[in-house]
């Protein structure tokens, strides 16, 4: 077992850091104004910034983009086939109506409507509905043995993002930048695209840092518009006055920190207009998506109108990883639903639909980052909140329902061992049965691929050492790494 | 394990709460009593109901407990996630071990109730009760100084004694204006005003600053700003919670508003705890007719304990481990604001650090247990009064607490409310109408199904849908045409209802009442887990706690209420607690200086901080008692003593002796709290509508995603008064540390970001306040830019502007003016340059440290 001692890499105190942004050492006063400062008491006087930090695993991944999936995609029709299923479909076993809980409109089993083929060196199975994507499976490990403990949208969502199933738990995305800092000055660390058409399930709470400290909470960055809330105004100043409104600003400013001495948040104040100003540029053009050239835009399929909306953010996620962004999670909708993979009916018509909208872009943003040589140090995760049942729901073109009990995600990138297939389902992929990787295993996977122990992140609340895994000792999956 | 469980594989105890408290006493139980039957107890089950015995030990085929849940007649199907009830199916091998059980003769647990209370729990040694926040309060004598002169009130020789000891001393006291700046945020959370200003400026007496903090005290805006500070302490809330819709609490502000009221009249802070543990045992109200404004508030009050997060009034999120997840936060909410414990540790197991055993948890927790039992749970949005059994709907006139408090606010909320629905709903029986036309004209239904089956909405679009789907291939066009209409209809029907929801006709209570005693067993949960109970236990305290103090007892009244949580007040506010008064008096001090004597506020265990000045906590919580438990008083103390009227400059003595302020060597820089920054700009710019009480002011989500206050003509009110939702919190008071409300906030972060800069500079609201502030400044003083300066900076910074700001600031608005001049001509616009660099020069100040911040 590991040392439990509590990790807090290379930290420097409040007044060391701001003493250097006097003095001028730091250029900008950047990395102190993304922070909060707990302005209390000497033993939680520390610093909470996002100065970027060596985590303490070596490890080539810098960065994570993750592909949440909201709604749950069906495992045997896309990743887990289940031959099985063919041979007793419109069965219904009663060991598994048994633990399936809303049984009202349950059906007997139901096969995939949909083929598999084996792709690559490795001969990894993956359903016809992502051909982009398999012509990556030499990049991507499956785990087909994921489990939850939730069956509703909301807490499993929930414990995906943060390992617990209630809503006051940090995200795994504020968990790695309160590990990692920030590489980039002028942008946040911590990025959120979500579906710009439609208010996705859970809203700003997927990328909340709950007990953290806010500094590390999520930026949903709007990928069209403005990206930041007041970025600008609505109504600008002609430039003349603006120009002058902020030397005057400065001026005042400046005067008022300088008759009081040791007060580096006046500091910090100063600098965060000049930071807000340049975030304008900076944030402006990390989501420039024009600046790509047509052949990128066409992998991505963005004149494409079935693939452009989740295209957009893909390419926008290569852009801000680029520049040093932490992680940046993308979430999805299709029309109706803020459940997009939540496919109760016509599993048939509608699945397909999701597939259109994801796979080409998910495809090309594996092969861009891999042509770009950044496909080592970004670790790519895809997945829902759980998967579905082997069983039909509805009679007439049926769909199916939740299913937490084994379901199938897969990660690719920086460390991960491609063409692994982890795990196995029982003979209709309904429940997981061998390697079951729970969601805190699952996270401490991810954690361990950037370098980070999950059982030394951990940060001190109401008294308690809390960390995303909880309190349970869990391993990560070494498997799914190289 | 039991005996019992050894034959039977589950033992009495995880078979009652897994099978029966948690499937069936939703229907058979002490509320409902359906078929006769009463399935909480071993005794009920065999006295059975209308069909005779529910249970014969021996025999599972003649046990009906046994044979209806077989045969899965029971839960009903209908109650199976919905029907009010859910309830989900008996688990198959749960089945079986309830047959085991009633095979093996349905053998009882040897149920002893565990207790601690007399002989003292051996987890707990004399030991750990002499931990510095387990014994009461010493009363320690003021000490000596070496500077008397400086000593104002005794708190000042506690400070001064460390300070001398270090060699330092308190700062000279800071200027007249500083100050007055600094004890009106402090007592208001608002600026003072340029008459207030000049007013205070010539009282010349010795007195006038006394006088002014008396003043202060009194103003109403003391109760507003500091019920903030309470209200987040104890997570309050408007909306329910967890799930996406964030649906309202609309009677949520009632509490709001007793606690802007208790604090305003400085209710004892015993009687304030009373009333809000146990407010509903302290009278009969079930048998009172009448009720008296104190009454009401006793009742209103009780929402103290329903501030969790609670989605348990909609589907899916009632079932009993919900509840059970609701209670726990109610119960962390509890100890760490007024008991400063981290009592949620003991949930899963015994405390790591402090003397808290994992049954203490469990003991505590069934305090509460008669008003909040998970197996027989009252969802939030239960009325206590009026009971509902009146079926007339009592005017809300009757029900204000003190007449002409929310009524105003009542009102004018209506009004809104009825201007947004009105439009609707002519638009929507319009859809309707549309719909019943195209439906009868191309004789898809008959007349009489559409009077027998379609009278409501629901039934309508039930109807239009199957339509929808029986037309084919062959009608598109009709099936297109019906189905937008159908689909329009139900998004005016989703808009709609939750509108006509908000409208208040009458006014109700919301809150927690005790249901008479003998609610369900509460047992120790292995690892926090609801189906894994172990020992029984009894309602009480922490047996940490007694040293001085007289144990717990229920406080039983002679009608049917339990008296376990008044017994809990009634502990809870003996003068000599050892955590009450401490507690309370450190978070006040907190939200004076930025720190409180004990960092760490929510914390006074093993983990937390030690006190910085422990003989002055102890001081003053004796003090505060010995003062009738008054918070004013308190106030009063602090804000007359040297220590608080410190100059905030840092010279280089102090940097070096007491670099973190810890030991108080001059008063604490700080930035104003978000709700503070809003009001003063809302003030400066003639727009803070100073209307109390009532009925929350909404939000509106913005083009550009900003959660913004709705504008009203009178501008806005108090940020106290602005919506708490928990999904959607105003952007410009989340970016400033408002907490988002997730359980409660003992003390709120400090942050100095960039998106803070953006909301002052680009946000909408700051442009159009800067300008109605410059065109209030032009109002009060005319056209000279000096004198508009001047008036600036008074209300701006409490302050005369130096000769040389004067000079920059005419310099500056005399070149705003320029470039504005020319921006209008080239424009083609006859725009008053004058006034649109003045409100130029207005934004800046806005935007400068010195507004935002207090010396």
């Amino acid at each position: 077992m590991s040392s439990t001692e509590p990790l807090q890499p290379n930290r420097e105190t409040r007044r060391d850091f701001f003493s250097r942004v006097s003095d001028g050492l730091v250029g900008t006063a950047m990395a102190g104004l993304l922070s909060r400062d707990v302005f209390a008491s000497p033993a939680v006087r520390e610093t909470h910034d996002v100065i970027p930090r060596r985590p303490p695993i070596d490890v080539p991944t810098k960065a994570v983009i993750q592909l949440f999936m909201t709604g749950g995609p069906s495992q045997v029709d896309l990743f887990d086939p289940k031959p099985a299923l063919k041979k007793y479909a419109n069965h219904l076993p009663r060991e598994l109506l048994d633990s399936v809980e809303s049984v009202g409109d349950a059906h007997g089993l139901l096969p995939s409507p949909f083929e598999f083929r084996r792709h690559g060196a490795s001969g990894m199975e993956i359903s016809e509905l992502m051909p982009h994507l398999a012509e990556s499976a030499d990049d991507i490990a499956v785990i087909r043995s994921m489990f939850t403990t939730s069956f509703s949208h909301e807490s499993a969502v929930f414990l995906m993002h943060s390992g617990r199933t209630f809503t006051d738990g940090p995200s795994l995305g504020s968990w790695v930048v309160y590990g990692l800092g920030s590489d980039n000055e002028n942008l946040p660390a911590y990025v959120a695209l979500d579906d710009p058409g439609k208010q996705i399930l859970l809203g700003v709470q997927n990328w909340q840092s709950g007990w953290l400290p806010p500094v590390y909470q999520g930026t949903r960055l709007r990928t069209i518009g403005q990206p930041i809330i007041n970025l600008h105004p609505e109504n600008r100043f002609p430039g003349p006055v603006s120009r002058l409104s902020r030397d005057l600003l400065k001026r005042i400013a400046t005067a008022h920190r300088d008759e009081r001495p040791h007060q580096p948040d006046l500091d910090a104040r100063i600098a965060s207009y000049e930071l807000s100003a340049r975030m304008q540029l900076a944030a402006t053009d990390a989501l420039d998506i024009e600046k790509e050239s047509e052949r990128t835009r066409e992998l991505y399929g963005i004149n494409d109108k079935v693939t452009a909306s989740y295209a957009r953010r893909c390419l926008m996620a290569r852009r801000l990883i680029e520049r040093g962004v932490r992680i940046v999670q993308i979430y999805m909708n299709t029309d109706g639903s803020d459940n997009p993979w939540d496919h109760h009916g016509d599993l048939e018509g509608s699945l397909p639909k999701s597939c259109a909208a994801t796979d080409r872009p998910v495809g090309a943003l594996l092969k861009d980052l891999k042509q770009r040589g950044l496909l080592d140090s970004t670790l790519i995760v895809w997945g829902g909140e759980f998967g579905r049942l082997p069983l039909a729901q509805g009679g007439n073109r049926p769909g199916r329902d939740h299913g937490a009990n084994g379901f199938s995600v897969w990660l690719a990138g920086g460390g991960v061992k491609g063409g692994t297939v982890h795990g196995t389902t029982d003979e209709f992929g309904y429940e997981a049965v061998e390697n079951r990787v729970s969601v805190p295993m699952y996270h401490a996977t991810i954690l361990r691929l950037l370098g980070l122990d999950h059982e030394r992140l951990v940060y001190d609340h109401h008294g308690l050492d809390e960390r995303l895994t909880g309190v349970e000792p869990v391993d990560y999956v070494a498997d799914v790494i190289a | 394990m039991s005996r019992a469980a050894d034959r039977s594989g589950i033992s009495e105890t995880q078979l009652f709460t897994n099978v029966f408290h948690y499937h069936c006493i939703v229907c058979h139980g002490k509320l409902k009593r359906e078929a006769g039957l009463d399935l909480r107890t071993r005794a009920s089950m065999l006295e059975g109901g209308k069909s005779g015995p529910a249970l014969v030990p021996g025999s599972p085929e003649k046990s009906l407990v046994y044979t209806r849940i077989a045969a899965d007649e029971m839960p009903p199907r209908e109650n199976i996630f919905g029907n009010n009830k859910y309830v989900r199916r008996v688990r198959a091998n749960d089945i079986e071990k309830l047959r085991g059980w009633i095979e093996a003769g349905a053998p009882e647990d040897s149920e002893e109730v565990q207790s601690v209370e007399d002989g003292g729990d051996t987890l707990v040694s004399e030991e750990d009760r002499k931990f510095w926040s387990l014994r009461p309060p010493e009363r320690h004598s003021v000490p000596d100084v070496s500077r008397p002169d400086l000593v104002r009130t005794p708190i000042d020789a506690f400070l001064l004694e460390k300070l001398e000891e270090k060699g330092l001393t308190f700062a000279p006291d800071a200027d007249r204006l500083t100050l007055m700046r600094r004890v009106y945020f402090a007592a208001t959370g608002l600026p003072p005003g340029p008459e207030a200003i000049e007013a205070y400026l010539a009282d010349r007496r010795p007195e006038a600053y006394d006088q002014l903090v008396a003043k202060l005290l009194d103003s109403f805006h003391y109760g507003e700003r500091w019920a903030a500070f309470w209200l987040d302490a104890v997570g309050y809330a408007d909306t329910h919670g967890k799930t996406n819709r964030d649906e309202f609490r609309p009677w949520a502000w009632r509490y709001r508003d007793y606690v802007i009221r208790s604090l305003n009249a400085d209710k004892p802070y015993d009687r304030f705890l009373v009333e809000q543990i146990a407010g509903d045992e302290l009278f009969d109200f079930r048998s009172t007719n009448t009720l008296t404004p104190e009454q009401k508030d006793c009742l209103i009050a009780t929402g103290f304990l329903r501030t969790a997060a609670d989605d348990t009034d909609e589907t899916g999120f009632n079932f009993a481990e919900y509840r059970m997840a609701v209670v726990n936060d109610q119960v962390q909410i509890f100890s760490s604001a007024l008991l400063g414990l981290t009592m949620d540790c003991a949930r899963c197991h015994d405390h790591k650090f402090d003397p808290l055993p994992q049954r203490d948890y469990y003991r505590f927790a069934a305090i509460f247990r008669s008003a909040f039992d998970p197996y027989d749970w009252r969802v939030p949005s239960v009325v206590i009064y009026p009971p509902p059994a009146a079926s007339v709907p009592v005017p809300y006139q009757r029900l204000i607490t003190h007449p002409g408090d929310a009524s105003p606010a009542m009102d004018r909320h209506n009004q809104r409310v009825s201007e947004q629905l009105e439009p609707l709903k002519k638009s929507f029986e319009e859809s309707r109408s549309r719909l019943v036309q195209k439906l009868r004209s191309e004789n898809l239904v008959s007349q009489e199904e559409l009077d027998n089956h379609g009278t409501t909405t629901k039934n309508l679009l039930q109807i239009s849908q199957r339509v929808v789907l029986s037309l084919d291939d062959g009608r598109v066009a009709l099936r297109d045409e019906l189905q937008s209409m159908r689909l329009a209809l139900e998004s005016q029907e989703d808009e709609l209802a939750p509108l006509e929801k908000r409208f208040l006709s009458e006014l109700k209570i919301y809150g927690v009442y005790d249901l008479g005693g003998d609610p369900t067993p509460v047992y120790v949960l292995n690892r926090g887990d609801w189906r894994s109970p172990t020992k029984r236990v009894a309602p009480g305290v922490p047996v940490a706690i007694r040293e001085g103090i007289e144990s717990f007892a229920a406080a039983k009244p002679d009608w049917d209420t339990s008296g376990q949580r008044l017994g809990l007040a009634r502990w809870m506010t003996q003068p000599n607690h050892p955590l009450t008064a401490r507690v309370l008096v450190n978070r006040i001090w907190q939200h004076h200086f930025g720190r409180g004597i004990v960092g760490t506020p929510g914390n006074f265990g093993e983990t937390g901080l030690r006190p910085s000045h422990p003989k002055l906590l102890d001081w003053l919580a004796t003090e505060f008692v010995r003062r009738g438990w008054s918070q004013k008083e308190l106030h009063r103390m602090i804000l007359t003593s040297t220590v608080y009227r410190q100059r905030s400059l840092v010279d280089e003595p102090r940097y070096q002796g007491d670099p973190d302020n810890t030991c108080l060597s001059r008063f604490p820089f700080r930035r104003l709290e978000a709700e503070a920054i809003r009001d003063s700009v809302l003030k400066v710019a003639g727009r803070l509508d100073l209307t109390p009480f009532g009925p929350a002011d909404e939000v509106s989500v913005a083009g550009n995603d900003e959660v913004k206050v709705k504008e009203t003509g009178e501008g806005g009110r108090r940020s106290v008064y602005v919506v708490r939702r928990r999904k959607t919190p105003v952007t410009m008071l989340e970016l400033f540390d408002a907490p988002r409300v997730m359980l409660n906030c003992l003390r709120r972060p400090h942050s100095t970001v960039a998106p803070q800069a953006l909301q002052l500079w680009n946000s909408s609201m700051m442009r159009s306040n800067a300008r109605r502030f410059a065109g209030r400044v032009r109002a009060a003083v005319g056209g000279d830019v000096r004198a508009q300066i001047d008036r600036i900076y008074l209300e701006s910074f409490c302050r005369q502007p130096t000769r040389a700001e004067l000079d920059t600031g005419t310099t500056a608005i005399g070149e705003l003016r320029q470039y504005w001049m020319e921006h209008f001509q080239k424009q083609g616009l006859s725009e008053n340059a004058d006034l649109a660099a003045l409100s130029a020069y207005c934004h800046t100040i806005l935007n400068s440290p010195e507004f935002l911040y207090v010396d």
